[in-house]
Parts: C-alpha cells; sequence; structure tokens
C-alpha cells in the first residue's frame, strides 16, 4: 500500500514543472504518464502535464473490463486505451486533459485520506469558476461503496459520482483518479467542455453556458485549467513552477520509455 | 482463535504478517486496518495465483478504493499457498475485520528471518501516529 507520507506538509517551496504536450496518440499519452511515475525520484519537480488527443479516444479505468465497452454502441468504434489509474471510461473528445506526478521524497508510510489531492484541485475550480459567473458544486455523493460490486457501477466516469466529482446542475465536468506507488502519485483527471458524438447524453460545462462564456476558445479554457490545477496545488504545496517540455520521447508504438525525460523551457 | 493486531508484525507500507505455527514456515497476509481506513471505499482488489513467488518488499496484488489504485507489498518472501478469492466479492470483510476474516494470501516463507525486519505493534502504532 506504500505510498507517500504528507507530501503537502514537506515544508518549503519545491520544483513544479507545466508541460503543455501537442496532441498525442492513446498509446502514447498513457506510455508517458506511466513513465513519468514509473521513474520519478525524489529529486525530480512535481510534473503537471496537460494534454490532447489526436482523435477522439476511449480510455478505461485499471480494472475495467474492455468487453463492458460493447454496451454503449457508440463507444466500440473508438480506440482504447488502459489507465494505469482507477475509476471509470472517459472519452476524450471536447474535454481537457490533466496528469499531475507528485514524487515520492523518500517518506514511506501513506498518511491521509486519498481525497486530499483531488478535494484540493476541485475545490480550487469551484472558486476559479464563479470567480467567472459559473456555479459549481462538488457532488459529495457517491455511487460506490464497498458493498457495492464494481461492476454495477456504470462504465463511464461522467456517470459515476464520487464525493468531490465537480458538478454543474447534476453534470459531472471534472472527475480525477490516482495510482499510488512507491515512486509517488500519478493523478489523470478530465475536464469535460461540451458533450461528444459519442456520449451526447453527458452535458460538458459549455452546455450549461451562455454568453461570452459559451465561446469555444480552447487556448483560453486551457489557460484557465493550467492555472487553476496550479493554484489548486498550491493550497497543499509550496510549488515554484517553470514551463517545461518532453524530450525524448516513447517510440510510436508506446511501449518504449526508457528514453523519456524532460527539462526546463529555454525560452 | 481470533488473531489480535498485536500478535502481528507490519511493514512501513501498511501490510501485515502472521505465523501462527512457526515450524509450518506459513505467513499469513493482510493489510492492516489503518491502511483499509486511509483507503476508504474499497472496490477492487487483484490478487495473485497460488504457486506464485514474492519476495519481501514486492508487489503481490493491486486494491482500487475511491478511484486510486495501490500496490500491495509482500512483507515476506516466498511461494503463494492460498489465496483468500472470496474476499474480492466480499471486501467489506476488510472493515469489519481485516486481521481475520480479511487475509488475504498465504505464503511459504522462504527466509522466515525476514519477520524479525518487520515492525512490531508499538511500532506500527508509532508510525500510525505520527
Amino acid at each position: 500500500m506504500q505510498s507517500i507520507e504528507k507530501p503537502w506538509n514537506s515544508g518549503g517551496t519545491q520544483p513544479g514543472l507545466v508541460i503543455l504536450d501537442p496532441p498525442r496518440s492513446g498509446s502514447d499519452n498513457m506510455a508517458i504518464d506511466e513513465a513519468l511515475i514509473e521513474k520519478a525520484r525524489p529529486d525530480w519537480p512535481i510534473v503537471l502535464r496537460v494534454y490532447q488527443w489526436e482523435r477522439p479516444t476511449l480510455s478505461i479505468g485499471h480494472f475495467q473490463r474492455i468487453e463492458d465497452r460493447k454496451n454503449s454502441p457508440s463507444l466500440t468504434d473508438l480506440p482504447w486505451v488502459r489507465r494505469k489509474t482507477g475509476g471509470g471510461a472517459i472519452v476524450h473528445d471536447c474535454e481537457l486533459t490533466y496528469s499531475i506526478v507528485v514524487p515520492n521524497r523518500g517518506e514511506k508510510a501513506m498518511k491521509g485520506p486519498n481525497q486530499t489531492l483531488y478535494r484540493a484541485i476541485h475545490t480550487r475550480f469551484v472558486q476559479e469558476l464563479g470567480a467567472i459567473g459559473l456555479n459549481t458544486q462538488l457532488s459529495e455523493s457517491c455511487t460506490c461503496s464497498t458493498n457495492t460490486p464494481q461492476t454495477s457501477e456504470p462504465f463511464l466516469c461522467f456517470s459515476r459520482r464520487s464525493p468531490v466529482d465537480l458538478l454543474i446542475g447534476q453534470d459531472k465536468i471534472l472527475g480525477s483518479a490516482q495510482r499510488r506507488t512507491s515512486t509517488g502519485i500519478l493523478q489523470h483527471g478530465s475536464f469535460l467542455l461540451r458533450r461528444t458524438q459519442s456520449t451526447p447524453h453527458l452535458a460538458g460545462l459549455l452546455d450549461h453556458t451562455s454568453g461570452a462564456a459559451n465561446q469555444f476558445d480552447l487556448a483560453q479554457w486551457q489557460n484557465f485549467f493550467i492555472t487553476t490545477l496550479k493554484k489548486g496545488l498550491s493550497q497543499l504545496l509550496q510549488v515554484q513552477w517553470q514551463n517545461g517540455k518532453l524530450i525524448d520521447l516513447p517510440s510510436p508504438g508506446g511501449n518504449e520509455v526508457s528514453n523519456l525525460w524532460f527539462s526546463e523551457l529555454d525560452d | 482463535m481470533s488473531i489480535t493486531p498485536d500478535k502481528l508484525r507490519y511493514c512501513q507500507s501498511h501490510e501485515w504478517a502472521y505465523v501462527a505455527d512457526p515450524s509450518t514456515e506459513i505467513a499469513t497476509i493482510g493489510i492492516s486496518a489503518f491502511a483499509v481506513e486511509e483507503l476508504t471505499d474499497l472496490v477492487f482488489m487483484a490478487l495473485p495465483k497460488v504457486g506464485q513467488t514474492v519476495s519481501a518488499g514486492s508487489e503481490f496484488g493491486e486494491v482500487e478504493s475511491v478511484k486510486a489504485v495501490s500496490p500491495m507489498y509482500s512483507p515476506v518472501s516466498g511461494t503463494v499457498v492460498e489465496v483468500h478469492t472470496a474476499l474480492v466479492d466480499k471486501l467489506e470483510s476488510l472493515n469489519l475485520d481485516p486481521y481475520n476474516e480479511g487475509w488475504i494470501i498465504k505464503v511459504h516463507m522462504s527466509d522466515p528471518a525476514e519477520l524479525s525486519k518487520l515492525l512490531d505493534w508499538d511500532a506500527y502504532q508509532k508510525q500510525c501516529n505520527q
């Protein structure tokens, strides 16, 4: 069960790297995140990676059965990839995706509930969206429990509810999931902007808005997304952020991650 | 006879080991009540197969709770001789009785001396209270 002990109370300022990554295939996106957590070392910065997908792609949770997508015909033609993190399946289309890797600084024992990192970030989204006139709240309810078989949960993440999910009205627009290892915590999250062709029943943020906020300016929302994620993390950690980039990327097959590295941007 | 937490040895990563009869060299392994409480709602567990070898400190399974996947590490080295497969369908046992009904695997130890490297109850409690 090893994971991080109070990474949020380690004292002092920690370095952080923000990577705004271009669209990639599902396998490359997941291979990069897998490499970031598997290769994380105590002296690595916190890495916040914001990215997109070359084409609409279904990512399924670590323990989900891929056969279950066949219950939703609109999902069967999508390319798919398995995440290292838990939770339900996500159609990566009309949304923004992030991954955060918080390296283990050498602590051995798990401390603090799983939800600490989720809650800090999602609460910040409530605040920042509120500041631009969009009323959202945390779900504070759950469709899962130890007494409920996982197979009875909805297949799609945005149809599920956990207490820290971000809702606008009754619609979930931000969900996150984690993998905890001896090297650190990987947290994935998806911010749904609009309904997708594959999931027209799942409304995104902009399906609830009108006027200026309804303008689909991807760069603007990406900037909002990154700023809010950084502020959310800063509620837990003192982070000195710099922009960065990935170098020596995995092979096109997505399986060779040994050369992955990152650096600060020169400019 | 019921196993009580003060009779167990612990990893820093919150797994426990219990040897009922040292002559058998069989260790029963599970996760602590503290870990179960911190993880909150457990929804899925992946377990090893009988015959699989494990080494002390290496991953032997995974558990998912509140969308977080966490590995479980073996406190000892050896061969898995029994797996509590029924636990996967009744994970609430871990909340109710993590040291008896919530046992996870049994391992035939290849090096029983490894047990001495684990924390006793007092040391483990101290770690949890830090």
